[in-house]
């Protein structure tokens, strides 16, 4: 037999980053199929696109030993977004990546979520250096990069989402000496 | 959600789990013309994801595609399974085989094999598999499985695609379950 190590859950003040569970494929493929919410992710995407992005999500996983965790707030066990380190194939570098789904903006949950993410990232998965790829128009993304202490280092041609910008987050030393908690 | 992926031999093949050493074959097959039947041609970051999300079907179905391994030389040979994303026709046998392992009976082989897993270890009651109307090497193994043509039917991603029936568990014609063993 073959076997995915177990993927790690974290928690923070209010919320829990775990690996996906199946009943997250509903509040995903909603996400996706509102672009409105889901174009800086590569939406919209289609049901059928939805469950295969949603299978890759796990094989990301098998595949790095890292990925994508599902964000629940804690207290009401909620799917609310998803936060983790993505580096498929093309990728220029592991990213840190996060996306909140609709309803859950506005209360520092993608902050807290990534500042967890970035963390583990470092201490555990053992990265040296993470970037966050940011679609042009995405200012929501952008003013979160600078609240992480991450800053704008290029603009470069995506693989799967075109044109990108590549904010540079703090590396293990910085972060660690509490630069942007 | 866990993923166990059993590993499954027959005469010649060894069925295992896909993993990243499999992605440098597969890319240069999904480059080459040799994969328009199977939704090729597809660039290198494109069949990354594809790997990753066979690997998330195991977790999600609980089977999926095998890599094929040689038994004499451990070459990769490309790859059989037990298909079903969402929306899909309905629950299938596949196969692919990199370019120089055709011609060998290779794909029947191990079609076979997967096939018996589906009906001893899985209770499928019956199976289809799907394939190109141009694709005729693929019907031949349909064939030769004991498979019929059955429809012609539309999807709305990927065009026609005739959908070939396999027998039933209770009247596989090459001598019953018995012969596997």
């Amino acid at each position: 037999m073959t076997d995915i190590r177990p993927i790690p859950t974290l928690t923070t003040e209010r919320l829990t980053l775990r690996g996906p569970v199946p009943s997250d494929f509903e509040p995903l493929a909603a996400f996706f199929a509102n672009g409105d919410y889901s174009w800086g992710f590569g939406g919209p995407l289609t049901r059928n696109e939805a469950w295969r992005w949603f299978a890759s999500l796990i094989g990301h996983w098998a595949l790095r030993g890292y990925g994508f965790w599902f964000i629940t707030e804690t207290a009401s066990d909620t799917v609310i977004g998803m936060a983790g380190i993505w580096e498929p194939e093309g990728w220029p570098e592991p990213e840190l990546g996060w996306v909140m789904f609709e309803g859950s903006e506005g209360k520092g949950y993608a902050f807290e979520a990534a500042l967890a993410a970035r963390k583990y990232a470092y201490e555990v998965f053992g990265l040296s250096a993470l970037s966050s790829n940011i679609m042009p128009g995405n200012t929501r993304s952008v003013a979160l990069a600078e609240r992480l202490g991450a800053h704008h280092e290029s603009t470069y041609e995506n693989v799967s989402h075109g044109t990108e910008m590549l904010y540079r987050h703090p590396g293990p030393t910085a972060q660690a000496g509490g630069a942007v908690s | 959600m866990s993923l166990s992926i059993p590993v499954l031999e027959t005469e010649r093949l060894i069925l295992r789990a896909p993993c990243e050493d499999d992605f440098e074959a597969e890319a240069v097959f999904y480059a080459s013309d040799a994969s328009r039947f199977v939704g090729g041609p597809k660039k290198p970051h494109e069949t990354w994801r594809s790997l990753a999300m066979m690997i998330g079907h195991w977790a999600m179905r609980g089977y999926g595609f095998w890599a094929l391994e040689e038994k004499s030389t451990g070459d990769y040979l490309g790859r059989v399974g037990l298909w079903y994303p969402h929306g899909w026709y309905e629950r299938e046998i596949g196969w692919s085989l990199m370019q120089g392992a055709t011609g060998k009976g290779y794909a029947t082989e191990a079609g076979q094999r997967a096939r018996q897993h589906a009906y001893e270890i899985l209770g499928w009651t019956t199976a289809i598999s799907q394939i190109d109307p141009a694709n005729e090497p693929s019907k031949a193994v349909a064939r030769r499985l004991g498979a019929t043509y059955e429809t012609i039917y539309n999807d709305p991603e990927y065009g026609d695609i005739e959908i070939w029936r396999h027998p039933g568990p209770d009247t596989i014609g090459d001598g019953g379950m018995e012969a596997y063993a």
